[in-house]
């Protein structure tokens, strides 16, 4: 067990090299925001509204202000209109949400904030901040979808039609028709949100988290009312994202605010529980599924509704059925979305962020199918496999979806199962195994980079791209190290900085795909600055001793399949987003997986446990097999996590949220995790990007869920179709 | 309806107790919350803001610093002395991530005070240092197996599982697992941090 996990590479696998920065990383020597050290610090402390929707009558402060070392308190009578307002990225600007910073006396959601304090200390603002005494106009808050105040709508936009759903649904002989839920999840990364501002002068340095530095940096810009250009937001490392660092929070312009006014660096290092309203989140979701099948198995019809929450200042859902019902063969389709609207904060991107809810609602359905049609589940998928999406008609760039159910099963063991539930027990425990498909759409975006060869044969590579744990220093230097032909170790890297030549969100597991073409693309021109063949193999670093050059530097932008004429343009201000999965308008491109899992329940305690779980996946070419590995096992245990632990509990009284804490928030600590193997099916797909990269960083957690529901059902009989799953539901069941 | 107070929840029975070396000041209340603020305020509260000198020996140096009494170990390290190795993944025993060695084991140093850690031998990331220029192997190991994506939890799990080590507590998969199960890591490297663990357990002779 002390071997390395991750496979050695095959086919057109890049090497597994160790991380770039591990050093870094393991001497604690890796400056995350929050450790930037800034001479003259002041501390700041946030103070988060405590009603769900209401007005701000009064504050007092004068028990906050009398605390010694406390040197300002920011709140909206005190800032006035100096935050100005940013449409929100679903709106065609920056902003996380349409709540403007200290904007009024309006709450709008429960943990909005409210109050900043800046002090000389941390304890003194802490103190301060929980000595303001605020009087509110309470108003009644709707905090999900069964609340009187939840307004309901259609999302037209998302409703699709193809052929005669009812017609086929009727006269069919095997049909599925049931409902499914998802709850309320958090991003919960290990680092808190922390922000630090310095000006000089006029000019404005910004240490924060992020996955989109220079969506920081227009959209604070605008907030603040300055040229973009004398804001720089800097950031090394990210202790982890997951969606919840991608765009413009509430307390940026805050703290951006604050060191201005009092003229020293500020910085602030948001609670845990205060990170559970200062970014997005997964909002619950419902699902109706209907399908039918013939005797074959082959699907006849397939309907599949959501239900999705939003706030009431954003108007946004994720329409993950526009991806499902394109995933099998299927003349008669139906889809809808709706959408409520309640008095909570704007959620947003987490991790498979369509892609989760929705599989676990097709995926447990075509479980249900599978048996009531008396096939095997896995069968059942491979009748249905197209490479054809049904609606449009548009081919798949390539599709490897069975040869990772076959790959994944036969390292599972799959043939030992037998069908029947119940069936399969270890002495008080009951075993089941359960599959799923695991789906995630190949996205791409446009980049830039700039690559520099010295004489000595030194590289240096930057792009303003985002190290969020998934490999991004490590992939920049192995791709610039190939594509020159020199060895890693001359290769330094620089990311993290809205100086460097732009790059995109990292977000949409598209970091790789966009960014490797814009770095290939700038090796290919110093080659030919050189005078070598692009494909060659010419030694460039004699090539420059001979032409007697002493630095070579090559800046290069790389425009992806199917993006507007204007991307690059929206590039460099921070606007430009991935696209492709099913948005293109001559194909369709994903990365295909198999979840497979062991679910062991306890027949007299009724605990659930995964004693081991087996993953395929293709995502066309792999990079460096050992980040990808870290990703896929990462996101696995994510989705195993969805599946059996992760719900933030609402107050329906106000909207609020209950266990937002790392206690009562259940995450897998290391007891919770048995055996994780992720397989990389080979798979070759020169259209999705010239890097030929589908990206791997969200997959892994797609579908897990689901295989887990239908294993426990394999184990006990019983269908699960809400998420969590618990010791509670199955108590009568064994 | 009015507001006085601190959003933070109260710290719940934590699962993940059994990291127990830490709980030195875990009971105690650090902030003064409710009606106790008011008595609070005078004499008592003003001396609580007062700075004591504190000593604090880390990595083999002594630190002499003038700190309010609130001040965690924690914060002591990363805001004071510029230690920046110990991460805040909750400040409130429930990650992990700001774990230290203290007297050789781990603790939790959001749950403790700077002026409770006087006297006492502390080892961050930063002094966990191996063999003439090598790593320390628990360092390598963590990199050899890529035991990390995003690294913020890593120092605390390094200096976690140097804690599990020498307590005889990595003896198989399943007792690191258990014994390890107090340092939360987001990104999900688990079974890579079993496998560094068991590596270096026997670098390490243990
Ligand atoms: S920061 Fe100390 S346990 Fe989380
Ligand atoms: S490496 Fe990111 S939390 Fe552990």
């Amino acid at each position: 067990m002390t071997e390395p996990l991750f496979p050695q590479p095959t086919g057109t696998m890049g090497r597994p090299y160790r991380r770039y920065e591990a050093h870094e990383k393991v001497n604690g020597t890796a400056t995350y925001a929050s450790d930037v050290r800034l001479a003259g610090t002041a501390h700041a402390y946030l103070l988060a509204s405590k009603i769900g929707r209401g007005r701000i009558e009064a504050f007092d402060l004068t028990a906050a202000l009398a605390v010694p070392g406390v040197v300002d308190i920011l709140t909206h009578e005190t800032v006035g209109g100096q935050i100005r307002q940013t449409p929100s990225l679903y709106t065609g600007g920056y902003a996380a949400d349409s709540v403007r910073p200290l904007g009024s006396a309006d709450v709008a959601y429960w943990g909005q904030p409210v109050a900043l304090v800046v002090a000389d200390s941390y304890e003194a603002a802490r103190e301060a901040a929980q000595k303001i005494d605020v009087a509110y106009a309470v108003a009644e808050a709707a905090s999900s979808f069964d609340s009187g105040g939840a307004e309901h709508s259609e999302l037209e936009q998302h409703a699709l039609r193809v052929g005669d759903f009812d017609g086929a649904f009727a006269a069919a002989p095997f049909k599925i028709d049931a409902h499914y839920s998802t709850p309320v999840q958090h991003h919960n990364a290990m680092e808190l949100f922390a922000t630090q501002c310095v000006w000089d002068g006029d000019r404005l340095t910004v240490y924060e988290p992020g996955q989109y530095l220079n969506n920081i940096k227009y959209g604070l810009a605008e907030q603040l009312g300055i040229d973009p250009e004398r804001i720089r937001v800097v950031n090394a490392y990210v202790g982890g994202a997951f969606g919840a660092k991608g765009f413009l929070t509430q307390r940026t312009a805050l703290v951006a605010l604050a060191a201005r006014r009092v003229g020293r660096p500020v910085k602030l290092v948001a609670t845990r529980e205060q990170g559970f309203f200062l970014s997005a989140y997964r909002a619950e979701t419902r699902h109706h599924v209907q399908l039918a099948a013939d005797q074959e198995g082959r699907l006849l019809a397939h309907r599949h509704e959501g239900w999705e929450l939003t706030s009431r200042a954003d108007l946004l859902a994720f329409g993950g059925n526009g991806m499902t019902v394109r995933l099998y063969a299927c003349p008669n389709i139906e889809s809808r979305v709706n959408v409520a609207r309640v008095d909570r904060s704007t959620p947003g991107f987490m991790r498979g962020p369509a892609e989760v809810p929705y599989a676990f609602a097709l995926e447990t359905a075509l479980d249900e199918l599978a048996y009531a049609a008396g096939l095997d589940p896995v069968e059942l998928r491979r009748i249905n496999d197209t490479d054809v999406e049904p609606v449009g008609g548009l081919p798949y760039t390539s599709r490897s979806l069975m040869q990772c159910f076959d790959a994944a099963g036969a390292a599972f063991g799959w043939p030992d199962r037998t069908a029947e539930p119940g069936s399969m027990r270890d002495g008080d425990w009951r075993v089941g195994w359960g599959c799923a498909a695991a789906f995630y759409p190949a996205y791409a975006a446009s980049s830039s980079a700039r690559v520099r060869l010295h004489a000595d044969g030194r590289v240096h590579v930057a792009s303003g791209g985002h190290e969020l744990g998934q490999g991004m220093y490590t992939m920049m230097a192995q791709v610039a190290a190939e594509r020159l032909g020199v060895p890693m170790d001359r290769v330094s890297v620089s990311l993290g900085d809205t100086d460097l030549p732009p790059a995109i969100v990292a977000g949409g597991s598209s970091s790789t795909t966009s960014v490797a073409p814009a770095i290939m693309a700038a090796c290919d021109a110093i080659r030919r600055r050189l005078g070598l063949d692009e494909g060659s193999q010419g030694d460039v670093v004699a090539a420059m001793v001979a032409s007697g050059t002493g630095m070579v530097e090559e800046y290069a932008e790389t425009r992806a399949h199917g993006e507007a004429p204007d991307t690059m343009r929206r590039l460099h201000r921070g606007q430009a987003a991935p696209s492709g999965g099913i948005h293109l308008e001559d194909r369709v491109q994903f990365a295909l997986g198999a979840q497979f899992v062991e679910v062991r329940i306890h027949a007299r305690t009724r605990e659930i446990r995964v004693p081991r779980a087996v993953g395929a996946f293709a995502a066309g070419r792999i990079i460096n097999p050992r980040t990808a590995h870290g990703q896929l096992v990462g996101g696995m245990i994510w989705g195993i996590s969805s599946a059996l632990m992760e719900h933030t509990d609402i107050d329906p009284r106000n909207a609020g949220y209950i266990n937002a804490n790392l206690a009562d928030y259940l995450l897998p600590v290391n007891a919770d995790i048995g055996t994780v193997q992720a397989i990389m099916v080979p798979e070759v797909d020169d259209l999705v990007s010239p890097a030929g990269v589908k990206g791997v960083g969200e997959i892994g957690t797609v579908g897990t869920a689901a295989a887990i529901s239908n294993a426990v059902h394999h184990a006990i009989g019983k269908r699960l179709r809400d998420l969590p799953l618990r010791i509670e539901h199955i108590l009568e069941d064994i | 309806m009015t507001d006085t107070h601190d959003t933070n929840a109260p710290p719940s029975e934590s699962r993940r107790r059994f990291l127990i070396g830490s709980v030195v000041t875990g009971a105690a209340p650090l902030m003064v919350r409710g009606g106790e603020a008011e008595a609070a305020d005078q004499p008592a509260a003003q001396a609580v803001r007062e700075p004591v000198t504190v000593q604090l020996d880390v990595n083999g140096r002594t630190h002499r610093l003038d700190l309010d009494v609130r001040v965690t170990l924690l914060d002591a390290l990363r805001e004071e002395i510029g230690l920046t190795g110990a991460k805040k993944g909750c400040d409130h025993g429930q990650c992990g991530a700001c774990t230290v060695l203290v007297d050789g084991r781990r603790e939790l140093s959001c749950l403790t005070l700077a002026v409770a850690a006087q006297g006492r031998d502390i080892v961050t990331i930063e002094g966990l240092e191996g063999a003439g220029d090598e790593l320390h192997p628990m360092k390598q190991a963590f990199i050899d197996h890529d035991a990390f994506q995003c690294g913020y939890c890593t120092p605390g799990q390094i200096l976690s599982a140097v804690g599990c080590v020498r307590e005889g507590h990595a003896g198989s998969a399943d007792e690191i697992r258990e014994y390890m199960s107090g340092n939360i890591c987001r990104c999900a490297a688990y079974p890579n941090i079993v496998a560094a663990i068991s590596d270096a357990s026997r670098r390490m002779g243990g």
